[in-house]
């Protein structure tokens, strides 16, 4: 029997090969040409990284004293991670050195507020994506700077903190014990004093007491300062990358919008916004945010670099945003629009009820994907000054011990880069595919 | 009176009002700011500065430049250089991106993982990154000068750290006779491609008008070429001391932004042309053999054309991210608009608003021209339905 | 259904229950797409309770017709009114004339991401802002109306097209409106579902409902409506009785037209 199976699986493979490798002169010489570049360029690879790599030197002379020489007297090729060792922290966190436990809890809490989403048969998805895209940035960036709390700031971090526990607790209680606490808090509890009607309403302000009285009550701890400037490394990528997407998003629905919309003048302003932004490269709005925006602000109104670029991020990803709103909105038949006014749905309760939750599932793979164009755009702020990732590649290879060593810094950057891209475009090839099927 | 807030027709006029009068007052709060600004920085004002010498040097330039001449000259070389490594950048990219994508439609499995592997690599990590170590590649490899690599091994083009040298031409006199050479050829090649098309019209007979057509074109401005006794010389890079000295010279970064580019915007190309490729329904193929033509055939008549209406839209816009991506020249210092307008100028006169407008103009009216070609393209091979 | 004959194949004329009293009225409208007249000086008064079909070569302006009474299109010239109001720019007035007029489409344009149920309670929440429980307990009545109460938690993808019709019948009747409009609602059905939902019409026709349908089903004009009216070229060309606008057609294009789909 196993010889059997054995022997099926050889002939299969060796068909296949025939089939797909070696079927005509062409191909095989193609087949060949392939299997030795492959193999020249992954055993290339592996030796100068993995067998050869040194990982534990002072600085690069040692790395290469290590290696020594073969029998020729040709230096050894191979990989000094030493260096990135000893860089990794500053590539991934830039200058902020205290506290980093700060900004893994401040990403652990996002990952948990966005876990639901994936869980099949949560309810209200929605309202939990729209907590993470309204309350969230304020908890992050209570998390990252720190500081004394402004009236604003006491409100809002308890509010976010409230909304994370009410979600989670809801939707783990309503997976694994059938219980939820939205529907026990709303039926059992605000039911008896307040009609159904008026429900949301109750439960915000709900909500807002308990904020309230829990900022009060924490008003005495809080965590240290810690200036933007210090913000660097991937950790910056991420943070202008969020700001992008969080701002870029709702901000291109309505450019989109208002670029669709009857009214001449609305019409003529969205498209030049959009249009003018759009033909210019990403570098020269930085440019642009860097040189101008001082001179656009009041006398002392403090800009620091970081508040110059974000706002020039989220106006580039807008206008791009807008234009994958506006073809989702265009694949939605007319025919929709018409049943939601004939049953006396308003403009913006067409939109928001009927239109836009179903271009949005259109929309997903085409936000995923600019989404990734931005974060790999957002190393152009190494060019204007900003410490992010490829900044300090940059620095590693003019520090002392380092100098001169690049191919290191640069194939981590490289891989960071890649594997978070690439699985971000697989997740939304498959939710295409999955998506593709459903609007026959 | 109350039903007016009702009415269609005011309730847009008011709306639109109110979006202007907002607009407008942004503008204006943000112009007195600038104004308020400027004056307290003694900053000037006025597209009068193209008038002013620049101070500075380039070390490329295609047009006749130096460190006496006007902004105005600067913007004007910037513009050329940005277009000269945008136009090589847009070949490159095409030739490469067609050349993959065919690869990844090939059906040998090998191939076509390969050249997957490739379009995935590029794709996702970031071109700034790619750009950069392309130029430290290239700065660590390049030869010194008194090495230089004879690409070709014809002794007449060179590379190493310092650039890509190549020959510069001289016209004598006689030159004029090539060139009427040249259009000679055109011209014939032009009533020969219509006479063969007549011919085959009217009786069915194939004229080989690629081959004529290409020997014209070879052999006419040769033979003026000798016949005017060899009009046209050639000053070829020798090296003088420690430079090769003579001929054209583009630096390294230029080398780098075309290469980088042609290869990062090639994989978004082979996508395209895949997608282009796959989005002609399989029945053509299988028509276009069932009335008897040839693969060849079937592929130039049939199945590329309607492929093409697919591909040349995101083709396109593909060039299009070549023109501005090419403003990463920035970082590695190849005087391009971005670099040599905006950044060097800006930093040295300190016309901030004047120099980024014009930028933003060059990088607008590119955009604008490449997106009228498209308008064109799209009418003329608009699909006639019902 | 049982061995009973449906509704639709009984025989007899459903009893007719028109009032006197004018529920729309259009005078002298026409309607323009660019240079093209699809309306021309339309005559037109509906009753209450009244059941008119209009039919018509393709083109002739019927779609157009029944769109502009719930505002779907802008009329240019003449006068609409409906239950009274007045159709004009006036936007408030364009929301109440809707919430008195239901619509069925041709092509149903149902919300494929909302259920059934979902569906028909979406307007009694949020036009007439009943609570949620309300505004389900008022959809699920209408579904148990059209016979579909058990597809009250699938998505339109899931049901057939006879199905998805009848939930648009019933999303509209949800509504509580005095007037249903209907463009077309078979034309898009394949044949065996034609018959559920011209039963599910009939039925509401006996309930007394006013209803102007756009058809090109004859059998049920003949057993429902109180007027047929053909309509050629954005125009009125004839109007009459069943009986008389099939026997004794006056015009020659209405003879015309008889002929070739009867």
């Amino acid at each position: 029997m196993n010889q059997a199976a054995t022997s099926s699986i050889a002939v299969r493979s060796a068909r296949w090969a025939r089939e797909n490798l070696f079927s005509s002169w062409i191909n095989t010489i193609l087949s060949i040409v392939c299997i030795v570049l492959i193999y020249n360029v992954v055993w290339g690879i592996f030796s100068w990284a993995i067998l050869n790599g040194v990982w534990e030197a002072k600085d690069r002379r040692e790395c290469f004293a290590i290696l020594g020489k073969d029998e020729n007297g040709i230096p050894i090729l191979g990989a000094c991670w030493a260096g990135v060792r000893v860089w990794f922290n500053n590539i991934m966190f830039g200058r902020y050195k205290d506290g980093q436990w700060r900004v893994i809890l401040g990403f652990l809490i996002l990952i948990i507020w966005l876990i639901p989403l994936w869980v099949p048969g949560v309810k209200r998805k929605f309202l939990i994506a729209a907590g993470a895209i309204g309350l969230y940035p304020f908890l992050a960036a209570y998390l990252f700077l720190g500081g004394e709390r402004s009236w604003f700031m006491s409100f809002m971090v308890p509010l976010t903190i409230i909304n994370l526990v009410y979600n989670t607790t809801d939707w783990v209680g309503d997976k694994v014990f059938r219980v939820s606490l939205a529907d026990t808090l709303r039926w059992k509890l605000v039911d008896r004093i307040i009609p159904e009607k008026q429900h949301t309403y109750a439960l915000m302000a709900l909500f807002a007491v308990l904020a309230v009285i829990v900022g009060y009550l924490i008003r005495g701890w809080g965590l240290d300062h810690v200036a933007s400037v210090r913000i660097g490394g991937f950790f910056l990528t991420l943070v202008i990358s969020g700001f992008g997407i969080t701002v870029g998003l709702p901000a291109g629905i309505i450019l989109a919008l208002g670029r669709r919309s009857r009214l001449p003048v609305i019409k003529a302003l969205t498209v030049t916004f959009i249009e003018v932004f759009r033909s210019v490269p990403l570098i020269t709005i930085l440019f642009m945010a860097t040189a101008m925006f001082p001179l656009f602000m009041p006398e002392g109104f403090e800009l620091n670099k970081l508040t110059q670029v974000i706002p020039a991020v989220c106006l580039f990803s807008s206008c791009y945003m807008a234009e994958v709103v506006r073809s989702g909105l265009q694949a939605i038949p007319k025919g929709q629009y018409e049943a939601a006014s004939s049953i006396g749905l308003g403009y913006w309760q067409s939109m928001g009820l009927v239109v836009m939750p179903q271009a949005l599932k259109f929309m997903i793979p085409n936000i995923v994907g600019n989404f990734i164009g931005l974060f790999k755009d957002t190393t152009l702020v190494f060019i204007v000054g900003m410490f992010d990732i490829l900044a300090m590649t940059r620095a590693m290879s003019n520090d002392v011990p380092w100098r001169g060593e690049f191919h290191e810094p640069f194939l981590l950057t490289a891989v960071i880069f890649f594997v978070c891209c690439f699985t971000m475009s697989r997740y939304s090839q498959r939710l295409e595919r999955k998506l593709g099927g459903q609007y026959k | 009176m109350l039903n007016l807030i009702y009415n269609e027709k005011i309730r847009a006029v008011f709306f639109q009002v109110l979006t202007f009068s907002l607009v407008a007052w942004g503008v204006f709060y943000l112009y007195t700011n600038t104004n308020e600004n400027m004056t307290a920085r003694d900053m000037k004002t006025g597209f009068d500065f193209l008038w002013i010498t620049a101070g500075f040097d380039t070390d490329f330039h295609m047009i006749d430049y130096k460190a006496g001449d006007t902004y105005g000259r600067v913007y004007l070389v910037a513009i050329l250089n940005s277009l000269l490594v945008a136009c090589l950048g847009i070949i490159g990219t095409t030739a490469l991106g067609f050349f993959v994508g065919i690869l990844r439609l090939s059906s040998n499995w090998l191939v076509a993982k390969v050249a997957a592997a490739y379009v995935e690599i590029l794709r996702n990590t970031p071109l700034l990154l790619q750009i950069i170590y392309w130029y430290l590649l290239l700065l660590a490899f390049l030869p010194k000068p008194k090495k230089s690599f004879d690409v070709f091994y014809l002794d007449i083009f060179f590379l190493n750290n310092r650039g890509f040298y190549g020959p510069s031409a001289f016209f004598d006199s006689g030159s004029g006779l090539v060139a009427a050479g040249i259009v000679i050829a055109i011209i014939a090649v032009v009533v020969l491609f219509r006479h063969a098309r007549k011919v085959q019209n009217s009786t069915g007979r194939v004229i080989p008008k690629y081959s004529w057509g290409l020997g014209i074109i070879v052999v006419v401005p040769v033979v003026a070429y000798f016949i005017a006794g060899q009009p046209i010389g050639w000053e070829v890079p020798i090296l003088k001391g420690f430079n090769l000295r003579g001929g054209w010279r583009v630096p390294p970064a230029f080398i780098t932004l075309v290469i980088a580019l042609s290869v990062y915007h090639s994989a978004y190309m082979a996508e395209s042309v895949r997608a282009g490729i796959l989005s002609v329904n399989k029945g053509q193929t299988e028509a276009a053999l069932s009335i008897g033509l040839t693969r060849g055939l079937a592929l130039r008549l049939v199945i590329i054309p309607q492929a093409l209406r697919a591909i040349v839209p995101t083709m396109i816009s593909h060039w299009m991210n070549v023109v501005k991506n090419s403003s990463l020249a920035v970082a590695i210092g190849y005087s391009e608009i971005t670099a040599l307008f905006m950044q060097t100028s800006l930093n040295q006169s300190g016309y901030a608003i004047e120099i980024v407008a014009l930028t933003m103009l060059f990088y607008g009216s590119v955009s604008l021209t490449i997106s009228a070609f498209l308008n064109v393209y799209n009418k003329s091979v608009q699909l006639v339905e019902r | 259904m049982d061995n009973q004959p449906s509704v639709s194949e009984q025989e007899g004329h459903v009893a007719s229950v028109v009032s006197s009293e004018v529920i729309i009225s259009l005078k002298k409208v026409s309607k323009y797409f660019g240079d093209f007249q699809a309306l021309n000086g339309i005559d037109l008064d509906v009753h209450t309770g009244e059941r008119i079909v209009i039919c018509g070569p393709s083109g002739s302006g019927k779609s157009t017709l029944i769109r502009c009474i719930n505002r779907l299109e802008e009329h240019q010239e003449g006068d609409i009114e409906v239950t009274g109001v007045k159709l004009d720019e006036n936007l408030k007035n364009v929301d109440k004339v809707r919430s008195e007029v239901g619509m069925v489409f041709q092509s149903f344009n149902l919300f494929p991401h909302l259920t059934v149920l979902q569906n028909c309670a979406l307007s009694p929440h949020w036009v007439q802002k009943m609570a949620k429980s309300e505004a389900e307990k008022l959809a699920m009545e209408y579904l148990n109306r059209v016979h579909i109460p058990e597809q009250a938690d699938k998505y339109p993808g899931q049901l057939s097209g006879g199905q998805q019709q009848r939930v648009a019948i019933a999303r509209a009747l949800a509504m509580q409106p005095k007037v249903m409009l209907f463009d077309e609602p078979t034309s898009a059905l394949d044949p065996e579902m034609i018959k559920e939902v011209l039963d599910t019409m009939i039925e509401l026709a006996e309930s007394g409902m006013t209803m102007l349908v756009v058809t090109h089903e004859m059998g049920f004009a003949d057993r429902v409506a109180d007027r047929i009216i053909f309509m050629d070229e954005g125009q009125i060309v004839e109007q009459n009785v069943p009986q008389e606008f099939f026997n004794n057609p006056q015009n020659e294009r209405t003879k015309l037209f008889l002929s070739q789909i009867l």
